[in-house]
């Protein structure tokens, strides 16, 4: 019966959502009444939405396996905690949070804003269609709440095992609250060209929103990184996976965007390219659905495939994409300001590094679909893999790197003068090259373009500590948030180029009670112990790992059989120090009675994700800051 | 320059859209399909219901092998197509993969058996040579060669798009 219920409070929201589209686009949506109406209609449905919602966590709490999706995906043995997240390990349980995220973005900023706000009434018109259009994709092809009758099964075929992990059940979340958070900005530029008011100011009505939005990409991505570290076992942080690629782009392309935001947002000389900026970064998050979704790449993260879902998709991003660039460009005259961007004011810099990142979104998108072009012609699978991407993206960084270092200081609107900076521009050019000299010479680093990486990160890194310097001695105002998030590229320039040059690995073999020495640590296999687990059995080896000082440690890797799908995962043991991690795992046992033993120096792996959350840290607290002074 | 980017926006998002149509309508399009012919690897195992010894001498002529476990919820769900299969004349064997022999007994008994003949292969030998990555898999066997290789639950648009191009080219179940 609840099964029913859930279903069809979904099926209401969505007739509940169509007209709020129809009231908001076909009356005066500057009527109070009207706004009002609209403002309302979104809150009840939404509401009925996350109580279909929590119906669906509760039935999989309860283990109500008669639910075809729960039985597939769940079983009794799980732990609550993963009873829950089970839902978003597949395709139908994902969307449903997917579109659950979609109406929370809505309504969070229908609760939080006035209805006599510009554009506010037609922006939730634009996501109330959108949430239909994904609604209807839910409910016509990817039904979660479909049933196995009249008999259910007595258990559920469980989890995946690689999906019981903690850092897994948030990762999908953040990344959900990533990409659709875009939705705000990508209403409100479609609302302002309907309107067609130039005066409206949409820019800074979104800026909250987008970088909120940015945040949680920042964050997911990152998360998805360590997490596919640790327990995929993969040992690195990242590896060009098309579905890495597919949260990659629209990344690349917001971030460009909040860029171009805080330009337009005080004049409104980058408009034009704020608003495409906004429609490709929906895009974009919309194309990583559809890819993902439609099961055309390969990947670790593809769902179980059925074409009439990618077919669906298809066909409604390609109505919204086309629907929106076709209003843009029929719009052009209305978005231009005619102002002129001053060569070396800090517009110009940005506009320059807008241009980078849409090379390398462009360059992206080109790994991924060259593969599927070339199949269709030569009906031959390759595959785009990191060389290709490194021989694009380390320049492009380099290049966007020097630009950044030269419009530190750039004024808006005004020409900057190099001259005042002089002294600290070549300073931190000095130490960086210093610096340099010292990583070829005592880390022997000699891959010249990690060289070069390391130049560009640190130029940034000494610059801006000059920049603090001048503020903490003459109070010489500084945007704290923008010194934050780019001494954190600084810190990934190095961190990438450093961990590409150092780390290393080696496959020993090992029997019990022997040990073999690596970069002068001692790793013994002290022990091999069978635990038992309500869900699994795993085999543990234990060894005792002396490190070049004489310190010791114990680091122990399992195997794992799970019950319920006859899986085995390996789990890696990580000895974390400042520098490095000493990564660990288990293989096979070979005839003789040794283990294979994979040991890996992973180094300043952990300060390429220290980076990526200090940007994620500066946007929250630009989000702040933004809110106190309104 | 303004109608160069107006053009632009408009051309790019139309030929990447198009392209996918293009792709997704292709019939390759199945990625769980392997339409690559290989001879059936050979096998010595035994029946699940009589214990007795089957090997490739046992299989004749033109049939699918579908492989299953009780602890299998997909192939629950594929088994009602199965059954619509075996009464049309289509000759099934099956592969009861990684089973306890009695759970797979009273499943069969449970649901109903679709199947001329079921191999027990409780270690997966047979499906590790046959390239299996779970279950449901299905394969399409003529005369000791695999002709299709389906990964995932066959359903009447699978069975519609996969198998009958292919049964139809070679003039199969005649």
């Amino acid at each position: 019966m609840l099964i029913e219920i859930a279903q069809f409070l979904t099926i209401l929201s969505t007739g509940l959502f169509f007209l709020n589209f129809l009231f908001a686009f076909f009356f005066d949506s500057s009527d109070r009444h009207m706004a009002s109406l609209v403002s309302k209609v979104y809150t009840h449905s939404s509401l009925l939405l996350a109580t279909s919602f929590f119906i669906y966590v509760w039935l999989a709490v309860s283990d109500n396996f008669s639910v075809l999706y729960i039985a597939q995906h769940s079983n009794s043995n799980l732990p609550t905690f993963y009873k829950i997240t089970s839902i978003w390990s597949a395709h139908e349980g994902s969307m449903f949070l997917w579109i659950l995220f979609l109406v929370l973005w809505g309504a969070l900023f229908n609760f939080v804003t006035q209805n006599s706000q510009d554009l506010k009434i037609k922006s939730m018109g634009v996501i109330s269609i959108i949430i239909v259009g994904f609604l209807l994709f839910l409910l016509l092809t990817s039904n979660p709440f479909e049933t196995i009758l009249p008999i259910a099964p007595a258990n559920g075929a469980d989890i995946n095992p690689v999906l019981q992990d903690p850092a897994l059940a948030i990762h999908p979340p953040f990344l959900y609250m990533g990409y659709i958070g875009f939705v705000i900005a990508f209403a409100h530029a479609i609302a302002f060209m309907v309107e067609g008011n130039p005066s409206i100011k949409w820019e800074s009505l979104v800026r909250t929103w987008s970088i909120a939005a940015w945040v949680f990409l920042t964050i997911g991505i990152t998360l998805g990184s360590w997490w596919a570290y640790y327990e995929l076992g993969w040992g690195g942080y990242w590896f060009w996976d098309p579905v890495e690629n597919v949260a990659l782009m629209p990344w690349l392309a917001a971030t460009a965007f909040i860029h171009s935001l805080s330009v337009s947002s005080k004049s409104s000389s980058l408009r034009i390219w704020t608003i495409l900026l906004s429609i490709i970064v929906f895009s974009l998050s919309l194309f990583g659905a559809f890819i993902v979704r439609s099961g055309i790449i390969d990947s670790v993260h593809s769902f179980a495939n059925d074409p009439e879902r990618g077919l669906y998709l298809l066909t409604f991003i390609g109505i919204l994409i086309i629907g929106s660039m076709t209003l843009f460009s029929s719009r052009l005259s209305m978005l231009s300001s005619g102002s002129v961007i001053k060569t070396f004011s800090k517009e110009s810099f940005i506009s320059i590094n807008n241009i980078f990142f849409g090379v390398l979104v462009f360059s992206t998108m080109l790994g991924i679909l060259y593969p599927l072009i070339y199949e269709s012609i030569y009906e031959q699978k390759i595959s785009v893999g990191a060389p290709f991407y490194n021989a694009i993206f380390v320049p492009m960084a380099v290049l966007a790197c020097i630009f950044l270092f030269f419009s530190i200081g750039a004024k808006w609107q005004r020409k900057l003068v190099i001259s005042s900076f002089v002294n600290s521009i070549s300073l931190s050019v000095f130490i960086s090259g210093f610096l340099v000299l010292l990583a070829y010479k005592l880390l022997s680093i000699h891959g010249i373009w990690e060289l070069i990486s390391i130049f560009a990160g640190s130029i940034i890194i000494v610059r801006y500590l000059f920049v603090i310097w001048d503020y903490l001695s003459k109070k010489k105002y500084s945007n704290p948030f923008s010194v934050i998030a780019h001494i954190g590229l600084g810190i990934l320039m190095i961190s990438i180029s450093l961990n590409n040059e150092l780390s290393s690995e080696r496959a020993l073999n090992i029997k019990i009670n022997q040990s073999d020495t690596y970069q002068g640590y001692q790793i013994k296999l002290t022990d091999l112990k069978l635990v038992n687990q309500p869900n699994h059995d795993s085999i543990q080896a234990i060894f005792l790992v002396t490190d070049p000082i004489g310190n010791n440690f114990y680091l122990k890797p399992e195997k794992r059989k799970y019950f319920a799908r006859g899986q085995i995962t390996t789990e890696t043991d990580i000895h974390v120090t400042l520098l490095k991690d000493i990564y660990i795992t288990i293989g096979d046992q070979l005839k003789d009675g040794s283990w294979i033993v994979n040991i890996q120096f992973n180094y300043f792996i952990r300060w390429i994700w220290f980076s990526a959350i200090m940007m994620g840290f500066a946007g929250v607290m630009l989000i702040v800051s933004l809110n106190r002074t309104r | 320059m303004k109608f160069i980017l107006r053009t632009f926006v408009i051309i790019l998002p139309i030929a990447l859209i198009s392209f996918f149509y293009l792709y997704i309508n292709d019939n390759d399009y199945y990625p769980g399909a392997d339409y690559r012919n290989y001879d059936l690897p050979q096998f010595e195992l035994t029946e699940l219901y009589s214990n007795a010894d089957i090997s490739n001498e046992d299989l004749e002529g033109t049939y699918l092998i579908n492989v299953w476990a009780s602890w299998c919820i997909t192939c629950r769900v594929e088994h009602g197509f199965l059954a619509k299969l075996s009464n049309q004349n289509i000759p099934i064997t099956g592969i009861n993969y990684k089973d306890e022999r009695e759970d797979a007994i009273k499943w069969i008994n449970k649901f109903g058996d679709p199947y001329k003949l079921i191999i027990h292969d409780y270690k997966g030998s047979l499906a590790l040579d046959m390239g299996v990555t779970g279950a449901p898999e299905t394969f399409l066997i003529s005369n000791g060669e695999v002709l299709v290789h389906y990964r995932g639950e066959v359903n009447n648009m699978i069975w519609q798009d996969v198998f009958i191009p292919v049964i139809t080219k070679y003039e199969l179940f005649k």
